[in-house]
Parts: C-alpha cells; sequence; structure tokens
C-alpha cells in the first residue's frame, strides 16, 4: 500500500509552517509522529494535498516543568513521558498512560500532541488529560487560542482544531497533592487498539475518571465524581460512570460491564 | 515532487532523488539495496521493518524517506561483525534457542532486541515478553525468542 | 554416534540472521516493472465494461491488462477421493462476473508499485451488483454464483459404513451439536508474491515464486499458461512462512506470469497486507451437526454429521482438501463400528478457502472432542474415562477406519497418560476445586487428535563431489521448517559425513528432480525418507550418484493435549493458564526443531481460540482487513506450554517418521474448547463456538446467549 502523492514541506521555523497550513487552496495535514497518519497515507484513506512535517521544528521539542505545570510541546514524545523523572515525579498518570500505547516503536516516534489531535476515542493520552484538566494551546496566522478537554474533543476524529490551526502546547496542572493515580485498559493483545480503559486520579474521596473508548470523545465521569465526593464507595461510583454512557451496538452490555470493571479497578489502583 | 536527500545507514551515506511519498522502508531495501530489513504490513503493526533512528526502534514504515535525510540508521546487516561469518551476540543467542524459523520477521526482533538491551541490561521475563510485543511472529510462538533474549541478556553481561 | 535424534542448531540461521536472505521482493533483476491489481468492491456482481483509459495515460504505466487481454486459463479444480467437485476453478483475472470481494479484475503495470497503485484508482469499471451469499448452510436456495453449479454445490462427498440407523435406534442416548467454525486468515508475515520473465530465445518462462513448492507453482501454472516443464521454469527463493497458504499459486501469479508473456517483460508482484487478507485463500469456515450414539458405559456406537463447508467463490486446487480431510478423520483416535457422514462444500461470495494449518483436522478435532466431551456430559461420567473405552487399542494398528483411511501406527492412550502426567492432572483437578469454591471460573479440557501426513511420494538426488561435499537435490522446499539442517543430519547418519558437508539444493524446477512438495507436514516422512533410499543406493552402488523416488501410504501423527483455563467474569476474558501437549511423530530427527513446530503450531492454535476470525458483514464485505482488526497473538499473550514427544515409528518409511508441523494448531483447539466448556458447565452452558472472545464468554456467564 503506497500513498498517493503529495506536496512535502519541512519547516525549521513555527511561523513557517503556520503559513503552510493557512494554505486555503490545498488540504494540508500535519505530520510529527506519523504513527497514526501514516498508516492512514499507505491506505490512502488520508490523501492530503499537502504534508507539512514538524520534526524539524526544534522549537517545539520540549517537555518541561515550570513551577507546578508541565508542558508538553507539539515534538514530546510518548517515549518522552516515559523516561521523565518530572513526569515520573508530578504527574505519573502520563506516563502509566504512555506505556499503553502501542508499541517502544510506536512510542518512540508518536507524539503526544499529535495523538491529541488526531483524537481516536480508543488513544490513552487524551484520556489521560482529561482527568488532568490539561489544557491545549492552539496556534494560526490568525492568532492563539487555549482550549479545554471539553472545548476540543468534539467527536470520532474530530477536534476543535481548525484546518489552519496548531496545537503547539499542552499545558498540565499539577494534580492534586498527595493523589494517587492509575490507567488501566482492556485490549484483544498487548498493545493491540483499547476496547476499553480508564484513568483516575484519587486523593482520599476526591477522585476524578475519564474514561476511554467509553464513547466518540474521552468521557470525564463528572457524576460520579461527585458522588465520590458525597461519601459513595468506588463500586457505586464505577456503577455511577458508566450508567450515563449511550453504548450501542450488539456488544453494548459487555462494554459497559468491562468499563464499569476497569473504572473500579482504576480506582482501588489509585487510592492504594 | 522530488527531492535529494542523503541519509546515513550503518555509518555509510546514501544519497538518492527521491519523491516525498517514499516510505523509508522502500528507501532502505530498494534505493539503499540493503534488503535484511523487510516490510510486512505497511500499517506499523507487524514490526518487521523495524530500524534504529539515531538509537530509537521506529517502524521504518510509518518514516518517509525525506525524514530521515541528514539523520542516522541502522539497520540489521550493522549487527554482525564486519567481513566473514560472525555472528552478534543476540544473533547467536537467536542461533542457539531456535529463535527463528522462516526468518522473515527475524531482523525486526533483532532491531528491537539490540536496542532494548542496551536500554535494559537486566530485564526481567516480564519485561522482555512486554518489549517484544511490538513484533510479530508467526512462526515460532515466541518462546524461544524471549529465552534468546534472557541469553543474550546474560552474555552481553558477562562477555 | 548418531545425528539423527539429536537437537542440532540450524546453520541455515546465520544467512538469516544476518539478513542476507533472499525473499521474494529482495530480488532485483533489469527492467523489473511492478504490478497492482484493480479489485471489486463487490462481493457479487456482473462485471462491464473495464475502462482503463485515463490510467494508461498515466506516465510511467506501461500496460493495463483485463481478463479478455490475458492468454491464460481458469487455474485447475482439486478433486478428493469419492467427492465431486464442480468446474468452477478460478479464473486468472475475473471475466464477466465477480465473485468476492478483492478479486483481481484487471492488473497495471507500471515502473513502480506507487505508481501502479495510482493508475489502478483510475480504472474505472461497470458492476451491476447482485445478492451475496454468505450462509453455506442456506447456500443451497441462495442466487447462483454460478450458472452451471446447482444449488451452488462446489463439493459434494458423503460415505456411510456400517448399520449406521441400527446404532442410533439401540443406543442408550444420544448427544448432538452444532458447530460453527469461522474462517480464518494464515497471515504469515511475508506476504505473497511472484515475479515473470519470459526468454525469448526458447520462449522460457522463469515465474519466481514466495511458494511452498516449486512444483505445484509448475503445474498449475503450466495447466494455465499451457505451457510445460521445457518452456516454464519455477524458482522459489527463501519465504517468509505460509502455513498453508502459498501451497496453491493465486490467480495474481498467474495473471503476472501471462501478463509478462503478453508484454514481454519482467513484472513483479508484491503482495500487500490488504491484499493478503482480501485474496489470499482463508482457512476453515466451516458449519456441522453432528450426533453421537452412546451405550451406557459411554462407547460410541454410531456417528451422523452433515459438514456445510464455506469454500467461496471459486475452487483452488486445494480447496476440497481441507472439509475431505475432516470428514476423514471424524472418528478421530476412536473406535466407531458406524457412520455417515455428507459434506455440501458451498460456493459463497467470499475469498476461496484452502489448507491452513491443519487443513481440515483442526475441525475434525474440535468436532469429536467437543462430542466426546457432551457425551460424558450426558452419562455423567469422566471425560478421560469415555476416551478410553473408545480408543483404538495399541494391536488394531494398521487400522482401517470406517471412514477408509489406514491409520499405520498409534499409541493412542500412551499419549493421553503421558500428557495427563505432564500437566499433572490431579493437581490441576484440586487446584480447579479450589479455585471454584472460592468463585473463579476455571476449566480443563483434554483433546486428542489423529493427522494425516506424508504420503503420495518425494524424490531425491545424492552426489559425492570430489571436494567431500554431498549435494542433495530435493523435491521437498522449506520455508522455516529447517530441512537444510534437519536433511544434513539424515544424510551424515546413512553416509557417515559430517553434516556440515552436505548441502541441499531446493526450489528451482531446473535444479531439483520432480517432486510433490512441502505441506501435509511430509517433509521430514516423504523427501526424508527419499534421501534415505538415494544414500542406501549410493552406498550400495559404490558409486558417486544415485537417484531415489520414495512412495508411501499416509502416515498418521497423533497426540493428545491437555489445556487449563481461567475466565475472568468480569469482563469475559479468557486466560489459557496452561497448555501440555504430547505428540506422537514417530521418530524425530532433531528435537530442537520439533519442538519449534509444535510451540509455534500450538500458539496458532490458541489464537484462532482466543482473537482471530475472519468476519463478513451482510456485504460480503471482509470487516477483519489489516491487521488492526484481524489481531494476532504477541509475545505478551503466551502460556505456559510444556512439550513432549511420544515415538510410535511408522512401518511405511524408513525413518519411522510421521509429521510435526501441524499438531499444534489440529489439538490445541480442541482442548481449549474442552476447558472452556468445562469452565462454563457450572454455569448451564452446554458449548461455545470460537472464538472465545470476551463478549461472548461475558454473556454466556450472565446466563445470555453467546
Amino acid at each position: 500500500m503506497k500513498p498517493a502523492a503529495f506536496a512535502y514541506d519541512d519547516p525549521r521555523e513555527l511561523d513557517e509552517a503556520l503559513t503552510l497550513l493557512a494554505r486555503e487552496d490545498e488540504d494540508v495535514k500535519v505530520l510529527a509522529g506519523g504513527q497514526s497518519l501514516v498508516p492512514l497515507l499507505n491506505f490512502r484513506l488520508a490523501r492530503p494535498d499537502r504534508l507539512v512535517d514538524l520534526n524539524r521544528v526544534e522549537q517545539l521539542g520540549y517537555l518541561r516543568r515550570e513551577g507546578d505545570v508541565l508542558r508538553i510541546g507539539a515534538l514530546a514524545r510518548h517515549a518522552d513521558l516515559e523516561r521523565s523523572a518530572e513526569v515520573a515525579g508530578g504527574w505519573p498518570l502520563l506516563a502509566q498512560a504512555a506505556c499503553f500505547v502501542g508499541h517502544p516503536q510506536i512510542r518512540a516516534r508518536g507524539t503526544v500532541c499529535g495523538s491529541v489531535a488526531h483524537a481516536d476515542p480508543a488513544a490513552e493520552l487524551p484520556v489521560a488529560l482529561a482527568a488532568l484538566d490539561a489544557r491545549f494551546h492552539v496556534r494560526s496566522v490568525r492568532g492563539s487560542r487555549v482550549l479545554s478537554a471539553d472545548e476540543l474533543f468534539l467527536g470520532y476524529f474530530t477536534t476543535a482544531l481548525e484546518p489552519d490551526e496548531l496545537l503547539v502546547e499542552i499545558e498540565v496542572p499539577a494534580p492534586p497533592a498527595g493523589s494517587g493515580s492509575a490507567f488501566v485498559e482492556h485490549a484483544r493483545t498487548h498493545g493491540d487498539f483499547a476496547l476499553a480503559g480508564a484513568a483516575a486520579i484519587a486523593a482520599g474521596a476526591e477522585a476524578r475518571m475519564a474514561l476511554l473508548a467509553a464513547g466518540p470523545v474521552p468521557v470525564r465521569a463528572r457524576a460520579a465524581e461527585a458522588l465520590l465526593a458525597s461519601g459513595a464507595s468506588f463500586a457505586e461510583a464505577a456503577d455511577a460512570a458508566v450508567a450515563e454512557l449511550g453504548l450501542a451496538g450488539e456488544d453494548a452490555d459487555w462494554r459497559r460491564a468491562l468499563l464499569r470493571e476497569l473504572v473500579l479497578r482504576a480506582l482501588e489502583e489509585a487510592g492504594a | 515532487m522530488t527531492r535529494r536527500i542523503v541519509v546515513e545507514i550503518n555509518g555509510r551515506p546514501h544519497e538518492a532523488e527521491v519523491e516525498g511519498r517514499l516510505l523509508l522502508s522502500d528507501f532502505i531495501r530498494h534505493t539503499a539495496g540493503l534488503h535484511g530489513t523487510h516490510v510486512g504490513c505497511e500499517q506499523g503493526v507487524c514490526g518487521a521493518c523495524t530500524v534504529q533512528l539515531e538509537g530509537a526502534p521506529v517502524r521504518s514504515c510509518l518514516l518517509l524517506a525525506v525524514q530521515a535525510d541528514g539523520r542516522s540508521l541502522r539497520t540489521v546487516e550493522s549487527l554482525a561483525p564486519a567481513g566473514a561469518e560472525g555472528l552478534h551476540p543476540i544473533q547467536a543467542a537467536f542461533q542457539e534457542t531456535h529463535a527463528l524459523q522462516c526468518g522473515f520477521c527475524t531482523p525486526g526482533f533483532l532491531m528491537t532486541v539490540d536496542a532494548f538491551l542496551r536500554e535494559q541490561p537486566e530485564p526481567s521475563t516480564a519485561e522482555i515478553r512486554e518489549a517484544l510485543a511490538g513484533n510479530l511472529c508467526r512462526c515460532t510462538g515466541y518462546k524461544a525468542i524471549i529465552e534468546a533474549v534472557e541469553l543474550a541478556a546474560e552474555r552481553l553481561r558477562r562477555p | 554416534m548418531s545425528w539423527v535424534g539429536r537437537s542440532v542448531p540450524r546453520r541455515e540461521d546465520v544467512r538469516f540472521l544476518r539478513g542476507e536472505a533472499t525473499y521474494l521482493d529482495d530480488i532485483e533483476l533489469p527492467g523489473l516493472l511492478e504490478g497492482a491489481f484493480v479489485r471489486s468492491p463487490f462481493a457479487h456482481a456482473q462485471l462491464g465494461a473495464v475502462d482503463a483509459s485515463a490510467a494508461r495515460r498515466l506516465p510511467g504505466v506501461v500496460a493495463v491488462l483485463t481478463g479478455s487481454d490475458l492468454d491464460a486459463e481458469a487455474l485447475p479444480v482439486g478433486g478428493v477421493e469419492g467427492g465431486v467437485v464442480a468446474a468452477a476453478g478460478h479464473p486468472v483475472l475475473a471475466r464477466k462476473k465477480v465473485r468476492y470481494a478483492g478479486e483481481a479484475v484487471a492488473l497495471v503495470v507500471a515502473e513502480s508499485r506507487a505508481v501502479a497503485e495510482d493508475a489502478a484508482e483510475l480504472v474505472n469499471v461497470d458492476y451491476e451488483p447482485l445478492e451475496p451469499v454468505l450462509d453455506p448452510r442456506t447456500a443451497a436456495s441462495a442466487p447462483l454464483l454460478h450458472d452451471d453449479v446447482a444449488e451452488n454445490a462446489l463439493l459434494r462427498w458423503s460415505r456411510v459404513h456400517g448399520n449406521v440407523d441400527g446404532a442410533f435406534a439401540a443406543a442408550t442416548a444420544v448427544v448432538g451439536q452444532s458447530f460453527h467454525i469461522p474462517r480464518l486468515v494464515a497471515a504469515p508475515i511475508e506476504t505473497r508474491g511472484a515475479i515473470a520473465r519470459r526468454d525469448p530465445a526458447g520462449d522460457v518462462l522463469t515465474v519466481w515464486c514466495s511458494a511452498q513448492d516449486p512444483h505445484r507453482p509448475l503445474a498449475q501454472l503450466g495447466h494455465s499458461l499451457r505451457r510445460d516443464r521445457d518452456r516454464l521454469r519455477v524458482v522459489v527463493p527463501d519465504v517468509g512462512g505460509a502455513f498453508g497458504s502459498k501451497g496453491a499459486v493465486g490467480a495474481e501469479v498467474a495473471a503476472v506470469a501471462a501478463a509478462a508473456v503478453e508484454l514481454g517483460v519482467p513484472i513483479r508482484w508484491t503482495e500487500d497486507r490488504t491484499e493478503n487478507f482480501l485474496s489470499s485463500y482463508q482457512g476453515r469456515g466451516l458449519d456441522a451437526d453432528v450426533e453421537l450414539a452412546l451405550a451406557s458405559d459411554g462407547r460410541i456406537l454410531g456417528l451422523r454429521a452433515v459438514l456445510y463447508a464455506d469454500l467461496g467463490g471459486y475452487l483452488y486446487p486445494t480447496t476440497a482438501v481441507a472439509p475431505h480431510t475432516t470428514a476423514m478423520l471424524l472418528s478421530g483416535t476412536y473406535r466407531i463400528p458406524a457412520v455417515s457422514v455428507e459434506i455440501f462444500g458451498a460456493a459463497t461470495t467470499k475469498v476461496p478457502t484452502g489448507p491452513y494449518r491443519g487443513a481440515g483436522r483442526p475441525e475434525a478435532a474440535l468436532l469429536i472432542e467437543r462430542m466426546v466431551d457432551l457425551a460424558a456430559l450426558e452419562l455423567e461420567l469422566d471425560p478421560i474415562e469415555v476416551r478410553r473405552r473408545n480408543f483404538v487399542p495399541p494391536d488394531a494398528f494398521p487400522y482401517e477406519t470406517p471412514l477408509g483411511w489406514t491409520y499405520d501406527s498409534g499409541s493412542f492412550e500412551r499419549c493421553l497418560d503421558a500428557v495427563l502426567e505432564l500437566g499433572e492432572i490431579d493437581r490441576l483437578r484440586e487446584e480447579r476445586d479450589r479455585a471454584r469454591a472460592e468463585g473463579r471460573v476455571v476449566g480443563i479440557g483434554v483433546g486428542m487428535y489423529v493427522e494425516r501426513a506424508g504420503g503420495l511420494w518425494e524424490s531425491a538426488e545424492v552426489r559425492l563431489e570430489p571436494d567431500g561435499r554431498v549435494v542433495v537435490r530435493t523435491g521437498s522446499s522449506p520455508h522455516g521448517q529447517g530441512h537444510e539442517t534437519t536433511f544434513a543430519q539424515i544424510v551424515a547418519d546413512e553416509l557417515g559425513v559430517d553434516p556440515a558437508a552436505v548441502e541441499l539444493v531446493w526450489g528451482d524446477t531446473r535444479e531439483v528432480p520432480p517432486g510433490v512438495g512441502t505441506f501435509a507436514s511430509r517433509s521430514v516422512a516423504m523427501g526424508g525418507s527419499a534421501l534415505v533410499t538415494a544414500a542406501r543406493r549410493l552406498t550400495a552402488s559404490g558409486g558417486r550418484e544415485a537417484s531415489a523416488r520414495f512412495e508411501s501410504g499416509l502416515v498418521f501423527a497423533s497426540g493428545a493435549y491437555l489445556a487449563v483455563v481461567e475466565i475472568d467474569p468480569g469482563t469475559g476474558r479468557l486466560r489459557v493458564c496452561s497448555v501440555a501437549a504430547v505428540d506422537d511423530s514417530g521418530r524425530i530427527v532433531n528435537p530442537l526443531l520439533a519442538e519449534g513446530q509444535v510451540l509455534g503450531a500450538t500458539v496458532q492454535g490458541l489464537g484462532q481460540c482466543l482473537v482471530e476470525e475472519a468476519i463478513h458483514d451482510e456485504e460480503g464485505q471482509l470487516r477483519t482487513s489489516s491487521l488492526a482488526d484481524y489481531s494476532l497473538l504477541t509475545a505478551a499473550e503466551l502460556p505456559a506450554i510444556e512439550s513432549r514427544f511420544v515415538e510410535t515409528p511408522s512401518p511405511l518409511n524408513p525413518l519411522g517418521s510421521k509429521g510435526i508441523g501441524e499438531g499444534g494448531a489440529i489439538a490445541t483447539p480442541a482442548a481449549v474448547a474442552n476447558a472452556v466448556a468445562d469452565a462454563l458447565a457450572p454455569f448451564g452452558v452446554r458449548h461455545v463456538d470460537p472464538p472465545f472472545t470476551e463478549a461472548k464468554l461475558w454473556r454466556l456467564l450472565q446466563g445470555g446467549a453467546a
């Protein structure tokens, strides 16, 4: 399977990249890690006129802590999250989620921002970032804006990003002091696309839960979070987390049970 | 639309005029003429095309050749000592435990294992199994490959 | 000191490890062009006009060919003994009709694969879609795929032996069960491929082919292109796995070969992974209704079965083989006096099926082994005891089964005892009972198997070179099995030389004697025996070279597998905790390599239990058409597998060998299926079809239907 032809640019500066993205006469796609995009190109399911390769825009290659905020640049790879001492110390959920992303070879190239922009509901990092109340910094030639997870993720493989916009940074506030976290997932085989999953951050009765592959976008289980805060058990919270999901299809009852099971396990692991 | 690129593979530069859409796996195999790297799926799942990009194991079917311009790769051909018939300790371990049958997935495994053991010289069996999960083998059933990695790790620690 | 029986590491590994092997896509030839196919998006349609004008204008495109441009006949149809097969051979390129989504309609030849794919997209084809035919049980009353194949019956076969009605009338109990065994994809890591080049001088067409042997491509291409050995040469390079799927050449190979003749240029087709899913023949695909008539002590008095095979749109040369083998082995390791088995091989609007590791034997093992466990359940007897009461006893060999094959030798009860010991059955049962008391869902299952191997003939030539090398030319062909090493061991023993002195030549019809090929686990039994015969002739004659053709009836390997499983009630996930494997393949030449075959085959068998299933939707589209949808097991899923060999030699060949390549794929699904049924029995579940997916098991545990 070979891609259809496209024009290719590899700018060195962010402004150059943004200008290329702003071209109105062409369908332009961003190439960062390529782990999601290149298979689509190979299958000819994606046929952009032009590819803008970000990999030589050095200013985007960072993963750093500033005070109690983590800043993930557009070229930060999943492997960087796995290896970073700062992430391990301050944002362990991100490293826990990253472990489940495909395989080491995928994690060596795939970027966190790329995964977010791709918005696969079975992707791990969007869910972990939703649980962490991350903020998404978007730039274009027209200016910049900052979005929450709810504002960014709109549907299956659909974000609020306009064709000329680039996700340049993800800003992640520190989770509550003393909290534990966990990421659990269920896939047919190791590294396969997740069929269901859950991220949890727990500090006493305070918890946050986000569900993976439970709908078109990462699902923050806010009703369940409120229930927990008012004294409910983990089991009751897990029930609540899946109760509102509008799951459809012939396996819906199993998927609901599976998600419930995973939420419970994530809460127990995070709370431990 | 073509571009002139220079890619260093196993220490030697390979220069060519290539289309933007040429996959790195095809560049390695047909432009540079290094056939040890194999193509199994072109969707990043099977791992047969695994090479090392500046030390990191990557799927060469998911990289464009133009992305490797000015960069340095290692393929399976770099493992064995130059000249004669020798084998790298990882390769020797694979032979001893019968960790290959048809051999098609093997170069991909070798590149993954080489990078893995450099990063984790004393892996547990569970860690090995996880590290290998990104390379598919349809012939061996994996047991011999896991044993080969354990054997190679041991040998590399005590040369 | 004997070489046969020793675990010698493979000497051929060096070139594979160094990346110096030559697989099909590694071959470079001057002026080589690349081919890509235009394929039908519809499962069933009338094929109208093909407009390739835009495609032909694309720079870099050399030609676009359709069925009417190629001087080639459909590939031959293979029959089976006692069966009637329809004349529905696979056309080289579709004419008038397409019968599966993905069927090749046109071939684009261009300077590069990318350009060929660009051009393929520009070819406009008129299709008039027809209704898909998907279920072999109802295909007889569905729209016809072939006008001259009534009731969509591509294959009919039946056999009755003994007084079946009487057996069922006299039975204390009758158990019946319906089964659905889904189609599978062989999925070797190297896809198929071929290169064809015609040399005008002498009009010799050379075809390099990623195939299991050169002989069948020679015969099949020779039939299709009407060329004999003088004008057709087949060369098989290193092959990256096949598992049965590269035994018969695909229509695409014949198309490329015919195109090379037509255009006078060398052409390569390297199948991509999507094509491999869509157009490489699939394995299994069987629905069955089976009944056993039982005496009160568990003896099986009679067997009735109707098998509905989901054969696909055409008959490849070997499509009829697997269902026929299933029928022939349906009595398994048991003595059943009366049998009635019928096969209805249905045409369906899917890619054809063909042999895939086990090729009918896994289906047979699954059916009979599940039935035996169901019989035990019905009669409230121990399933292991029921087996003992029905085994063909050691003194009954050679044993002619009621279905018509003669088992040469076997020690079925000994294999069972060995696996119970290897798996520590008493400890397992205790652990299971304790686990159940804790509310865990655990099961133990046994699967016996018989597999037919060998058969037909094979050839070898042995020559002593002046420099001390022994050059062996064999009709067998390796694609991962290690022939270079095992055959060297065999010759080393016969001639008293070091295996390092033995060189194997294979794969090129110009260089090797005619042979039959590598499939049905036959290489050691047949190819190895041909070698022994040739070597003995050499020694007896005192000359420098000798050749031999070794012929034999079928040999029958067998074994017993034991599986332990646990199901997580919260998620429905099936965990195979362990598999104990006892295989009786007669004399083992190289235990290291033999164990490798068992482990590899067992993991493929596990794949079909856990995750593998080729799924077609109601339009006949293959939903599982990439490695992201059709999961293959990874190293992370591997359970503990213990392997042991029992060696009951075959009297039918000088090595006493049977075959080892497929046992794991045959017995594992049967053992796991019985273990799953055992785990679910306390919940009132009687039977589950594979694959044992989470959703299926979870629903059963909730009290619902699978």
